[in-house]
């Protein structure tokens, strides 16, 4: 069970550039430090709400996160207490970083309910979002497989059995 | 049923016939390639994740093939912090200690330099760490932009993992394009009429009359901005263009490939191509396109209705124009922008950046007077690198800049302060406006 509280709602279209500007991408290597860059250029108050709150949810429009291919994007969320993102959409190369750090991104057609504050409980074993605050269940869908990688946190584990297959099979 | 190009190469490289919508647990891949962006923290990625796997095997760390893996310093060279340089020199040991092949600073733009040295061809699986990576695809390749961590375990195993083949959208293209319409005019066009999603999780396939009668670069330009629909990627089939261009290029075995006159498509979109003029698109996105002669219209739109996305513009008036970019610095291209602004000069009150794509280009362009004409009108010519487009050298943008640029993104602050605009176009509108100070029909000037 996820639980958090909606801190951030966004339009369509959102970019990566939005997100994490380039600028800031070859200054460290250390995933904490893109923390103090979310949403530089375009929504810099996102880091003082997510400080006032211990678990942030991000609603997103259509197309979340599009654009350029910067991991650093997932980083630049997932350090700033972001526990789940619930948007219309994403491009395919943000959902598998996103994959890859076990930073969960729900898909609901209509994301216009939510407002800031509301409390949500996220469940991925049924499928649901339960607004505390408003009162209220909504169902997603994801692929059980899709599940299993976002409660994981990736897929390192299955990466690493594989390059040890192909090590013992070039032995 | 017959299969796209997307479910044939998938297909070959699982040994099975696999259709769209199918998942793929481990997708061996047969080329992958590291920016100076990417590769710094990828490699630290590789080491922190897999030492400890090959130290339990008793071998050194190696990558899955180091003839086919490319690291290229392009995106913020020559370094100009020294936490840059670091990854540089990082990128070099790495490639050195596992046999993989480094590029110098200065040969160019990654989605440039590989094509044009023959290491792409028809049936790769490419993965890049930039999105631009679809720009492979007009070689009739499966090229995709990853994120860090898909990038270090296909360094490490060679594969992609839980792959869903995606359905692909047919853009059939037909006519001829009119004297001064470009290809960056086809592309911004599809992008304006399918919006900043309108391909998501399906790849672009160009084909038709329209692409085979484009020359290859020309070609690249409208693949590189597949992504800017959210396509997965863009494919073009292999023809005479493409096997002309990898005579005597290719490093690899060349195949021809087409997808089956009777495969399955998500959508089909016919453009006449007889019917476009030049494009430009307004700021903050690429798909807030207009064509040059309603300009005025799409400005005052702007200025009734403005969104987020789509922000007031007061006039046409430009103060920085760029030339470059993986989208539009190849040979053509500076040809085209050449055209233009021979025996004319660059306006007073604008910066014109123009940088080619690879050193190669960039040779050529020296030998062929390109350059000096660029000089002469007093336009800045760099060494080559993604400069002003990556927004963070040689050419950052000012809160009053107004910039028209022959790049991919007119994100809100991509190239520097987010008040700054800019609006996209071909390399022959860029130059044309360069001439005179604001947006310009380069139709005018030929």
């Amino acid at each position: 069970m996820i639980t958090g509280n909606v801190t951030s709602i966004y339009g369509k279209d959102i970019n990566t550039d939005d997100i994490i500007p380039a600028s800031f991408l070859q200054q460290s290597n250390d995933r904490k430090f893109f923390k103090d860059y979310a949403f530089d250029r375009y929504d810099p108050a996102f880091r003082e709400r997510c400080k006032q709150t211990t678990a942030n949810i991000v609603i997103g429009g259509e197309n979340f996160a599009c654009g350029s291919s910067r991991e650093q994007a997932v980083y630049a969320i997932q350090e700033n207490n972001v526990v789940c993102v619930i948007a219309q959409s994403y491009p395919d190369i943000f959902y598998r970083n996103s994959l890859s750090n076990g930073l969960v991104l729900i898909t609901l057609p209509d994301t216009s309910s939510f407002q800031i504050g509301d409390e949500l409980r996220v469940d991925l074993d049924t499928y649901s979002i339960e607004n505390v605050t408003q009162g209220t269940t909504l169902r997603f869908e994801m692929t059980p497989d899709d599940c299993d990688t976002f409660k994981q946190g990736g897929m390192i584990g299955r990466v690493r059995n594989h390059l040890a297959e192909l090590l013992q099979a070039s032995k | 049923m017959g299969q796209t190009m997307v479910e044939k190469i998938v297909s070959r490289q699982v040994g099975r016939k696999v259709s769209a919508g199918e998942k793929i647990e481990r997708l061996p891949i047969t080329k992958l390639f590291f920016n100076d962006v990417i590769g710094p923290p990828a490699i630290e990625g590789f080491r922190a994740n897999f030492t400890e796997v090959f130290e339990r095997y008793g071998t050194a760390p190696r990558v899955f093939d180091p003839k086919r893996l490319y690291f290229l310093p392009d995106h913020s060279v020559p370094a100009f912090t020294i936490q840059i340089a670091e990854g540089v020199k990082l990128m070099k040991e790495f490639a050195r200690e596992t046999g993989a092949k480094m590029y110098k600073e200065g040969d160019g733009i990654e989605h440039v330099v590989l094509i044009e040295d023959g290491q792409i061809v028809p049936w790769d699986i490419v993965l890049g760490t930039d999105s631009h990576t679809d720009t492979n695809g007009a070689l009739g390749t499966l090229a995709f932009g990853v994120g860090t961590t898909d990038s270090l375990y296909a360094m490490a195993t060679g594969h992609l993992y839980d792959f869903m083949v995606p359905e692909s959208v047919k853009f059939e293209l037909t006519g001829t394009l009119p004297k001064g319409v470009f290809s960056k005019d086809i592309i911004l066009h599809i992008i304006g009429v399918m919006g900043a999603g309108g391909c998501s999780k399906r790849v672009a396939e160009f084909t038709g009359p329209g692409v085979r009668s484009l020359p290859m670069d020309a070609r690249t330009t409208i693949c590189n901005m597949a992504v800017e629909m959210s396509a997965r990627t863009g494919i073009m089939a292999y023809d005479d263009v493409v096997a002309d261009f990898l005579q005597g290029r290719a490093q690899w075995p060349v195949e021809p490939i087409d997808s089956d006159p009777d495969a399955d498509y998500a959508q089909v979109v016919t453009i006449d191509l007889s019917s476009l003029e030049p494009i430009v698109a307004f700021p903050h996105k690429p798909a807030n396109t207009t064509p040059i002669s309603r300009l005025q219209d799409m400005i005052a739109r702007s200025q009734r209705e403005p969104t987020p996305d789509f922000c007031t513009i007061d006039d046409d008036i430009i103060t920085d124009a760029f030339l470059g970019s993986c989208t539009n610095a190849r040979y053509e291209d500076l040809v085209a922008g050449a055209a233009i602004m021979r025996g004319h000069q660059v306006h007073p009150e604008v910066n014109l950046i123009v940088i080619p794509a690879s050193r190669k280009v960039y040779q050529r362009a020296m030998q062929e007077g390109l350059l000096q004409v660029f000089i002469e009108a007093g336009a800045n010519v760099e060494s080559s690198n993604c400069g002003p487009c990556f927004g963070s050298h040689m050419g950052v943008m000012s809160s009053k800049a107004k910039m028209i640029s022959s790049s991919n993104r007119n994100y809100k602050g991509r190239m520097g302060s987010p008040e700054a605009r800019i609006f996209l176009a071909s390399p022959a509108t860029v130059i044309a406006s360069a001439i005179e100070g604001r947006i310009t029909d380069p139709r005018k000037y030929l």
